[in-house]
């Protein structure tokens, strides 16, 4: 594994309340941060979902390296490296399909889709030496699975998926998932894929932003407003219940359950108004028992980042790809429900398409604001960037994480300190912090 | 009923045109209450009620659109694209309904921020007849990157 040498000093970088502005354009940072936090922490995949038939296979990348996440024939799935262990050929070429084999075009090496060596051509001229099962395809050294999200590690060792989820991060992907009576998501309804001119963590930021909907969605919501009469800005305001929350090694989400439970009736009693809605509240009821199916509905989802690439937000699993300092694409996974009417599956699709996509109606105004901040930091006269928001003013939940105002700026503040850790250390164990040393105080629920 | 090949023409030229110029009011006027203008994502034969779109919108989600695109704050075309497009392989058929059924290709050069992008693909129209012109019953637009990364495309194709 290469190791980026680097004399880059990431506490002078970033400061409790303000960032150097040139973690969005040293190519020294860049290189180190595909090392450090995508070459060896835990970074998401694909989902189980996507490949449900023993050959089916997704190609992906982890960092920069390419990978294959395939079913294979005996039905587990396997991440492996897309290179041929001969001299390097790629052996997919294609972005997802089905097969039994993969076979290297170059000399025509076969494997198969477990990896396994299972042809060499004119192997006679090889040594009594040369034994096919060295030469498989190479594993992701670590791979770990949660409700079908495959993460994989380049690193062959350092904490577990289960451990740099926790269980904070692990409830949100619950809420998500348990939309569904049967517990299951189907992530086989295609992607959207949009780039944008600027670094990667403008939007894993951005996503986590609960200051600037009102502005930069302003017409998306005046819509809504005109069309259905909810007033989606009420979310945004800096008076709003809603939340923001630090769960801990770089895993934050906009918590909307405060608010939501403040206009509670009106949003929990919409759904069985829809001809298929009741049936579907009394699956979730069956499965789940009433108090549950309430905070499941209560929720309705999740809107988190699992550091440091995938972003459950929406009805999507987004997953945020860099490419340079100043180029990133994020492809996103709009996910069915299993178990629920078509109609449903399809208003989510439709809820998707009008702000998502490259021709939606509300991310593409985020992707013009990176574009636009790419272009500011040119201007370095003050290289700081203020994450100001909500200080000294975040308490400390009863189970650990940390929240503020749903405007404030700890979510970005607490993917920095992530960031920092991982850059600086090269490791993502993590103490949870604590508030000056003062004792948690609990927070009203 | 013969159908004028050149009226078609000339109607898909003229709606190039609104599409090049931003003519927002006037591109939306040629659609009918019942419309549907359809992008699929990934792959050009999807079934919509299953797997994402680019855009699968009726007529009412197109208001919105244009009331977004009008509304000065819509960032993504602030400043607004430069667009220039070709519309050709123009080829008529009688549909059902009265409709007529038209294929076309089109190649659009974007140009945004210094940056040239080229969209291309081939539309399928269905259209109906209205007073001396039509109205756009549907509108599927088969892209040829419509599987690629998209960095913009919040103007009109």
């Amino acid at each position: 594994m290469t190791s980026t040498r680097t004399t880059i000093d990431y506490e002078a970088l970033v400061k409790e309340d303000r960032i150097h502005g040139s973690v969005y354009t040293n190519q020294e940072i860049f290189d180190t941060e595909m090392d450090r936090i995508f070459h060896r922490g835990w970074v998401y995949i694909g989902h189980a979902s996507e490949i449900p038939t023993p050959g089916d296979f997704r190609l992906r990348r982890i960092g920069r390296q390419s990978v294959i996440m395939v079913r294979d024939d005996s039905g587990e799935v396997q991440l492996l490296m897309n290179r041929c262990t001969h001299r390097a050929n790629a052996v997919c070429q294609v972005e997802r399909g089905n097969t039994k084999v993969f076979r290297c075009a170059y000399h025509a090496w076969t494997f198969r889709n477990n990896g396994e060596l299972l042809g060499v051509t004119y192997s006679d001229r090889y040594d009594a030496s040369f034994r096919k099962e060295d030469y498989g395809l190479r594993k992701a050294p670590r791979m770990g699975v949660y409700r079908g999200l495959v993460f994989g590690s380049l690193s062959p060792v350092g904490v577990s998926l289960d451990e740099h989820l926790g269980g904070p991060v692990k409830d949100q992907i619950d809420l998500f998932i348990d939309l569904s009576p049967e517990g299951e998501l189907d992530v086989t309804a295609g992607v959207h894929k949009y780039g944008y001119r600027a670094n990667w963590k403008f939007q894993i930021e951005n996503s986590m932003d609960g200051y600037h909907p009102n502005f930069v969605h302003q017409t998306f919501f005046d819509n809504i407003q005109r069309r259905s009469g909810a007033n989606i800005k009420d979310l945004f305001i800096s008076r709003s219940a809603a939340q923001t929350r630090d769960l801990g090694n770089g895993h934050v989400m906009l918590d909307f359950r405060p608010y939501n439970m403040q206009k509670g009736p009106g949003l929990r009693a919409a759904l069985p108004t829809t001809p298929w809605g009741q049936a579907y509240r009394e699956a979730l009821v069956q499965r789940h028992g009433k108090e549950r199916a309430e905070a499941i509905l209560t929720a309705g989802g999740t809107h988190l980042l699992v550091f440091p690439n995938l972003v459950l937000i929406g009805v999507q699993l987004r997953v945020i790809r860099p490419l340079k300092t100043d180029e990133t694409e994020v492809f996103l996974y709009p996910t069915l429900l299993k178990g629920v009417p078509v109609e449903m599956n399809a208003s989510r699709l439709r809820g998707h398409e009008s702000f998502y996509g490259p021709a939606g109606g509300g991310a593409t105004d985020d992707l013009e604001m990176f574009e636009r901040n790419q272009v500011g930091l040119s201007a370095q006269v003050d290289p700081w960037l203020l994450l100001a928001r909500g200080l000294h003013r975040e308490t400390q939940d009863s189970d650990g994480t940390f929240v503020g105002q749903v405007t404030d700026e700890l979510t970005q503040r607490a993917i920095w300190r992530q960031w920092k850790r991982q850059m600086s250390q090269g490791s993502e164990t993590v103490a949870r912090r604590r508030t000056n040393g003062a004792a948690p105080r609990r927070v009203a629920q | 009923m013969a159908v004028d090949r050149q009226q078609i023409e000339d109607f898909l030229y003229r709606e190039a045109r609104l599409m090049d110029s931003h003519a927002y009011d006037e591109w939306l006027a040629l659609w009918a209450d019942d419309g549907l203008y359809w992008i699929p994502s990934n792959d050009d034969d999807i079934d919509p009620q299953r797997h994402v779109s680019i855009v699968y919108e009726n007529k009412p989600r197109l208001e919105d659109r244009i009331i977004r695109l009008k509304s000065g704050v819509a960032y993504a075309q602030d400043p607004k694209s430069r667009l220039s497009r070709v519309v050709s392989n123009v080829e008529v058929e009688e549909g059902e309904n009265n409709e007529i059924v038209v294929h076309c290709t089109f190649n659009l050069t974007a140009l945004r921020r210094s940056k040239m992008d080229t969209f291309a693909g081939h539309v399928l129209y269905r259209l109906r007849p209205y007073e001396s012109s039509f109205k756009i019953v549907y509108k599927k637009v088969l892209l040829v990157n419509n599987d690629e990364v998209i960095n913009n495309m919040t103007f009109l194709v």
